[in-house]
């Protein structure tokens, strides 16, 4: 304490000086962080603007009578059509690596987009049409000048003839680019052009749902048992140490744990979101006890002491009294601890979530990956596009993460109180 | 200062805020004497039963992890893994050369942990607890409601993106800073990393130590001005200590994720094991190692990948270690207020 | 709070009771070498035909091959991507837990590159520069060994650039590594005389001391990210990256290759088997589950189509080094055969 008969008016300029100087250093500590989170933010949105749009090229498709047989769509090559439709637009090209060449402007993709068009509206058979198909990885790239053509040729993902082909069809009006829906309604693919998010994401809220649902109660009641209910003991004591020690533990084991025991003894379904977002429970299940831990401390004995005078039982005075005055410190610590359940990649390589999965998911019993997994695997794909796909993908992440806590601002806010 | 407290949820309560009286004290004997009904039986073993799944889940992680770690204890002995100062797991790349020399000594990894969980810390501490102690004492209302959660996004970055940012960012940086100082560093260091990761692990400090300090009875703060103190002086000798304990355990929630992370480490530390305080240079950790070693190529049966879970057994001991006397001293200068 | 801790126990009981059901989806784990090559093949056996698209999981090549040879049934992968071969040790768990019938295909090569960013020269080495730059015990010429002297590229040798030897590579958990050091340090390695005298009379010796990496900071374990290699050579231009093929050929504005005993690694050399460090890269198949999931024999077929491993194949586009004519057709008929695999 302060020793008040030797400091009481003396030097008081000196400690009102100290004051701002204890201001200034919190308002200094805020600006350091906030200024990491402008930067990695920025850095994150530059590399992510590539993904707004997309290049689409008008290919005239011949799908007359004597191309395919409309009864069978089946059985069409649409590869086969496709590659005749490039080569009718470019005749003079002989050579076989310059016809490659020449498939390679148009996405993989394109052939199978040429079937989803012809099985929507079956009226484009008969004639050769103009269909718009989504262009390569490299050709969108080099659109938005994104490749030094100005290196030789075998130092860029794009060749001379390639640039001049591109040229033609630009100016002859068969590119153009358009917003990319794709990004958000499609699953994973290996080609950058049109690799979306939607599965991930949708394994994601998948994930979190279950871990928010098993992890919160459970936390919650853990931490009012250990604060409010458990006798002082040797066995209370060990059951704080081992919280306090779970919460250091290294995800990927909590992906073992989830290994042996989820996968191998009860035998649920591996890459499954339930058994995925279990494991993520146990991970963040520490965060959450010691949050609400400390929430529940911060409530005044008198809380509890006034429920109890008027005659209320311990659990009434608990649970009416003293849990709603914790409440926003335990969505405080609910809500850092979704955030990194949400980040999480390590313990879902365990159990088999950090995996290529085209199809969205149905349900939290079918296989399913999550963003920050889907991020992981594009950050180490070889091609060049993906580092844009990258970056998108985390900002999804962040806004499913600030939409997280823009709701427990609202709820906080609303039980917010000092005592 | 006495307040009447509002009416919570459409229940009457009205609460002396002060010191218990000895009437109070009273009552409180006798309301704990009358047996509660079975209901609030079931509900507080309910609750026992939930504080019980932490329990269960550590004894499942020493169940999953003993048996592997008992083939490595026989393949490498124990008092190697221990005290070994080298760690060097190239050189059992083969079957026929599992275990030839000390290669799976420890030491070097523990060093590495501490040494980046220490700089992560040493950031995120100062850092975290002057954020948290301006937004809860300083601050308006409303710039608290929108700085806090804007803080808490960068616990929820995905620690790839960290790793970019510390590996092409800060360590070319750092790099770059000592060279003007005629200084050779790496251009992976242990203080890359552990800047970053202390940035990662700074909103756990600034958002849980917030609502702790917040969370501190004004009764407190009134009676320190009444006596003269000015508001610093009031945080520093009032508000803080009565915040300690759970203070403590948001810097122990803080260091656990510290020693936790992997995906920072892994991408600007580097892999090589060094048995060195110097932060300039590259260390690793035994997370990233166990993540290296369950995703590695080698053989599965190799006492490369067994010596993972021997390594998440030795982490878990190591954390119980830290714990036990970190709970000691919070126990020991806890103050008890009201 | 009660009704909720109830409701989701009784929610967790009810999916414990669930049975395991059948599978209609093949399941792949292994290797992250090859999972780019075989996410494509599934991702268009998915498109273009009526089976469910396959779900490919990257666990590492051992990690796959635990999981493979944990047993036969439908809670177990159909097919593990290695990128090195499978070891004896492992076939018989394998046997042990009731997997005997394994089907093996070598699907083509992945070079193993050693760059440096554009900024500075393309350098031309020989497998003795880069032993002698990253062993951690080098051999002098009167048959003794003494701990790696080299600080510069110079000091190895004089056409050499003056610049410290810094290499950022993969760490000993790696398949990379392990090829790297068998291919090219090896070979550097065998290039003393009485070292290669050693492989026949003392093979543990003559292996130490040619596969061991320095640890004293000149090589750089990177972790298995190669763009974040990439973009560290970018940024630090006196260093080398070692690096899988497909990495080199998506970053040729940032990287290039160096010339490793006089080739280049360009697809056509790396393919005609002249670029010295090339290693191959093999799928397994439990043939217990032909048949019992459905689309396996449809997806081996997918594979080994030529549109997909074939010279001008879309998996040489991703950057798959296809194995020759002759070898193709032989593992083609070795893998529709089903012929089971010998040690």
């Amino acid at each position: 304490m302060i020793n008040f008969s030797k400091h009481a008016g003396f030097n008081l300029s000196r400690r009102h000086r100290a004051e701002q100087r204890f201001q200034w250093a919190g308002r200094f500590a805020i600006l350091i962080s906030l200024a990491f989170l402008v930067i990695m933010l920025g850095s994150i949105f530059r590399d992510a603007s590539g993904v707004m749009r997309q290049s689409q090229i008008a290919v005239a498709v011949d799908l007359g009578p004597e191309a395919i047989d409309a009864a069978d769509i089946a059985n069409i090559s649409f590869g086969k059509i496709l590659k005749s439709a490039m080569r009718a637009r470019f005749p003079d090209v002989m050579k076989r690596k310059d016809k490659k060449r020449l498939y390679n402007l148009v996405s993989p993709e394109a052939s199978f987009e040429i079937k989803r068009q012809l099985t929507n509206d079956p009226a484009l058979f008969g004639r050769v049409q103009t269909l718009w198909l989504t262009a390569s990885d490299d050709l969108d790239l080099y659109l938005r000048g994104k490749i030094d053509t100005s290196l030789p040729e075998n130092q860029r993902q794009i060749s001379d003839a390639q640039i001049a082909w591109i040229k033609d069809l630009k100016q002859a009006g068969q590119i153009r680019r358009v917003v990319n829906w794709n990004f958000l309604t499609n699953g994973d693919s290996r080609e950058p052009e049109i690799a979306g998010i939607l599965s991930a994401l949708v394994g994601s809220l998948f994930s979190l749902a279950v871990c928010f649902s098993l992890s919160f109660p459970i936390g919650i009641g853990a931490a009012i048992f250990l604060e409010e209910f458990a006798p002082t003991n040797r066995i209370t004591s060990l059951i704080e140490v081992n919280i306090n020690n779970l919460a250091a533990v290294p995800s990927i084991v909590f992906g073992l744990l989830g290994l042996s025991i989820f996968l191998g003894y009860f035998g649920l379904p591996r890459s499954s979101p339930l058994v995925g977002g279990m494991v993520l429970a146990l991970m963040t299940l520490p965060t959450i006890i010691i949050a609400a831990r400390a929430a529940l401390k911060s409530v005044p004995p008198s809380f509890k002491q006034a429920a109890l005078a008027l005659g209320a039982t311990p659990v009434q005075a608990v649970f009416h009294h003293v849990l709603p005055a914790a409440l926003p410190g335990m969505l405080t610590g609910a809500i850092v601890g979704m955030a990194q359940a949400l980040g999480e990649t390590a313990p879902l390589l365990m159990i088999g979530m950090v995996a290529f999965i085209v199809d969205v998911p149905q349900s939290i019993l079918e296989p399913a990956t999550a963003l920050p997994v889907q991020i992981f695997l594009w950050a180490d794909s070889p091609e060049r596009a993906f580092t844009e796909k990258t970056a998108a993908a985390i900002i999804v992440l962040l806004v499913l993460l600030i939409a997280m806590n823009l709701s427990v601002i609202l709820l906080r806010r609303k039980l917010e109180q000092r005592f | 200062m006495k307040h009447i407290a509002p009416i919570r949820f459409g229940r009457v309560g009205v609460f002396v805020n002060g010191k218990i009286t000895p009437m109070a004290d009273q009552m409180l004997i006798l309301t704990q004497t009358i047996r509660p009904k079975w209901l609030d039986r079931l509900v507080i073993a309910l609750l026992a039963a939930a504080a019980c799944v932490a329990i269960l889940v550590t004894a499942g992680i020493v169940l999953s992890l003993v048996f592997e770690t008992l083939q490595f204890f026989n393949k490498v002995p124990v008092m190697d893994f221990l005290f070994g100062l080298d760690w060097s797991p190239q050189t059992a790349i083969r079957a026929d050369q599992v275990g030839a020399g000390g290669s799976f000594g420890a030491i070097p990894l523990i060093n590495g942990t501490f040494l980046i969980s220490a700089i992560a810390m040493a950031v995120a501490t100062p850092l975290g607890l002057t954020s948290a102690v301006y937004l809860s004492e300083y601050a308006t209302k409303r710039t608290r409601d929108w700085i806090k959660p804007t803080l808490e996004i960068l616990a929820g970055i995905p620690t790839v993106v960290y790793g970019f940012f510390a590996a092409l960012t800060v360590a070319p940086f750092i790099r770059m800073t000592g060279g003007q100082f005629g200084l050779e560093i790496a251009s992976e260091s242990a203080l890359a990393a552990g800047i970053v990761m202390g940035i990662m692990i700074l909103p756990l400090i600034s958002s849980l130590s917030g609502d702790v300090i917040n969370a501190v009875p004004q009764s407190l703060r009134d009676a320190s001005y009444g006596l003269g103190a000015t508001h610093s002086e009031t945080i520093r000798r009032v508000v803080l200590p009565a915040a300690l304990p759970g203070i403590a355990g948001s810097l122990l929630l803080a260091a656990s994720r510290a020693i936790g992370e992997t995906m920072i480490v892994l991408m600007a530390a580097g892999m090589a094991a060094k048995l060195t305080a110097n932060p300039l240079e590259a260390v690793t950790t035994i997370t990233v190692q166990i993540v290296a070693l369950l995703t590695g190529d080698q053989e599965f049966d190799s006492a490369k990948t067994l010596s993972a879970f021997a390594l998440g057994l030795l982490l878990f001991a190591l954390t119980l270690c830290l714990n036990v006397i970190a709970l000691g001293i919070v126990r020991k200068y806890r103050e008890h207020y009201d | 709070m009660t009704v909720r801790l109830m409701t989701s126990a009784a929610a967790a009981l009810l999916v414990l009771a669930a049975p395991a059901t059948a599978r209609d989806q093949i399941n792949i784990v292994g290797s992250s070498t090859v999972f780019p090559f075989s996410t494509t093949v599934a991702e268009r056996f998915g498109k273009s035909t009526e089976f469910k698209t396959p779900i490919v999981e990257s666990t590492g090549s051992g990690g796959g091959l635990k999981l493979f040879c944990a047993g036969v049934g439908v809670d177990t992968p159909d097919i593990t991507n290695a990128s090195r071969r499978i070891k004896p040790s492992e076939v018989a768990l394998c046997a042990e837990n009731g997997v005997t019938d394994i089907v093996e295909a070598m699907i083509g090569f992945d070079g193993i590159v050693f760059a440096n960013s554009i900024a500075s020269a393309q350098i031309e080495l020989t497998l003795r520069d880069i032993f002698l730059a990253l062993a951690k015990d080098v051999p002098t010429i009167d048959g003794t060994t003494q701990p790696n002297p080299y600080v510069t590229w110079d000091q190895i040798n004089p056409d050499l650039p003056s610049v410290r030897i810094e290499v950022l590579g993969p760490p000993p958990t790696s398949g990379t590594r392990d090829a790297f050091a068998e291919l090219a340090m090896e070979g550097g390695c065998k290039s003393f005389d009485w070292v290669r005298a050693l492989k026949t009379s003392d093979k543990p010796v003559y292996k130490s001391l040619c596969h061991t990496i320095r640890e004293d900071g000149a090589y750089i374990e990177a972790g298995e990210n190669d763009n974040l290699i990439v973009q560290k050579l970018k940024a630090n231009k006196d260093a080398f990256g070692i690096f899988g093929y497909s990495f080199l050929e998506q970053n040729g504005d940032l990287v290039q290759g160096a010339l490793i005993n006089g080739v280049a690694p360009e697809f056509d050399d790396i393919a005609d088997g002249n670029y010295p460090i090339a290693r191959s890269l093999y799928f397994y198949v439990k043939k217990a589950h032909v048949g019992v999931v459905p689309g396996i024999r449809a997806f081996l077929s997918e594979f080994i189509s030529e549109d997909a491993w074939g010279e001008d194949g879309y998996l040489a586009d991703k950057g798959l080094i296809p194995l020759g004519q002759g070898a193709q057709e032989n593992w083609a008929d070795r893998i529709t055969g089903l012929k089971l695999l010998e040690m």
